[in-house]
């Protein structure tokens, strides 16, 4: 019978003579093939920005003036190194979830709210922590939410995505890669927020509202981390930009 | 509804009837089908997520095995031929999908001034 000599490769014994060069060649091949693919697949990335959950402040707590639009947003009134009087927070819950329920009943009154702050430059947020330890009324203050200024008509492009994560959450926050994260974020009642390719009135973000000043209308959702352009009324509120977009007029951009 | 709340409907559905599916399978099944798990309770809870993701195919083994269908021996084949084929193709396939994906990616619209329509009312523009 004729011996059969055919190599064969056993993990755990030293590899035969004929293969040495075979394996050692596609070892190296695939190592280059996977670093190769790694380098263009990471080139062609857009930079995540520098967006952050700033744990290294610690629990930032807060007083102002609780707002519903209907996402909850908090005009602080009394604030502190970290987040001083006059900035305007977004407000969210941990995981993927708001805090619309939460903050309804506060609606128009002094709060104190304690959480972690996602910040990524002008758009700031806060995570408040569980129930009345983040969030709980001011009892005998009185304070009112700065007036609404209309700022007209415009027409914008850029993306929308979903607060927390744009704010630092995730990263990328946005972006076809982030889509079915900023669907289900904006699902779970977290402020949607808008990236415009250019400042608007000094802001690259704003808030997003339907046009009756509804939550992001459901018709929006399916353009969620698309580069579109919409139409749609601007109002500040505090030193937020809210565009109550109409979903009418999205058109995705080539 | 659309696309997103569909998806998450749809994970939510799936969840529920593997829920409903784990339970039956647990108490009843499992000791019909295997006799090495009869008297064991402990290890069953572990394999619920388990059967949350892969329910049709325990429904199906289940069956299978209730009806005295089942070919032991056939795990012990060889790697079918067309393992190769598949292979193969998902190779091809996944390497033409991130070109493809990555070539038509929409390019941000960087040079999009914002437009003001019209000024607030009550102001002139």
């Amino acid at each position: 019978m004729k011996k059969d000599t055919t190599p064969f490769f056993v993990g755990y014994l030293k590899p035969a003579k004929k293969l040495r060069s075979f394996l050692l060649a596609v070892g190296v091949g695939l190592a280059l093939l996977l670093t190769t693919f790694g380098i263009v697949i990471g080139g062609t990335q857009d930079d995540p920005g520098y967006g952050s959950f700033r744990f290294d402040y610690g629990p930032q707590t807060v007083s102002g003036v609780v707002e519903m639009l209907p996402y909850p947003i908090l005009h602080v009134t009394d604030g502190n190194e970290r987040v001083p009087a006059g900035e305007t927070l977004m407000l969210t819950a941990g995981g993927k979830t708001g805090v619309a329920q939460r903050a309804a009943r506060f609606d128009g009154k002094k709060v104190k709210a304690t959480g972690v702050v996602l910040e990524r430059g002008a758009l700031n947020m806060l995570q408040l922590r569980g129930g009345k330890r983040g969030l709980d009324a001011i009892d005998g203050e009185e304070a009112t939410a700065p007036t609404p200024e209309p700022l007209g008509k415009w027409k914008l492009a850029g993306e929308i995505c979903d607060g927390k994560c744009l704010a630092g959450a995730m990263r990328p926050g946005r972006g076809l890669a982030h889509k079915a994260c900023a669907a289900l974020c904006l699902i779970g009642d977290i402020p949607a927020v808008f990236v415009s390719t250019k400042p608007v009135e000094g802001a690259d973000f704003l808030m997003v509202l339907g046009k009756d000043g509804e939550a992001l209308p459901k018709a929006a959702y399916d353009y969620i981390a698309q580069y579109i352009s919409v139409e749609g009324d601007i109002t500040r509120h505090g030193n937020l930009l809210v565009f109550t977009i109409d979903p009418g007029t999205i058109e995705v951009l080539e | 509804m659309n696309t997103a709340e569909a998806l998450v409907d749809f994970v939510r559905i799936w969840f529920m009837i593997g829920g409903v599916v784990a339970a039956f399978f647990l108490v009843i099944g499992i000791d019909r089908i295997d006799e090495d798990a009869r008297g064991a309770y402990v290890f069953r809870p572990l394999i619920v997520p388990g059967i949350l993701l892969i329910w049709p195919l325990v429904l199906w083994r289940w069956w299978v095995l209730e009806t005295g269908r089942d070919n032991p021996d056939a795990r012990f084949h060889p790697v079918r031929s067309a393992h190769g084929v598949a292979a193969f193709s998902m190779a091809i396939i996944i390497t033409v999908t991130v070109i493809i994906g990555l070539s038509n990616r929409q390019e941000w619209p960087a040079d999009f001034e914002p437009v003001r329509l019209s000024a607030p009312e009550g102001t002139s523009q």
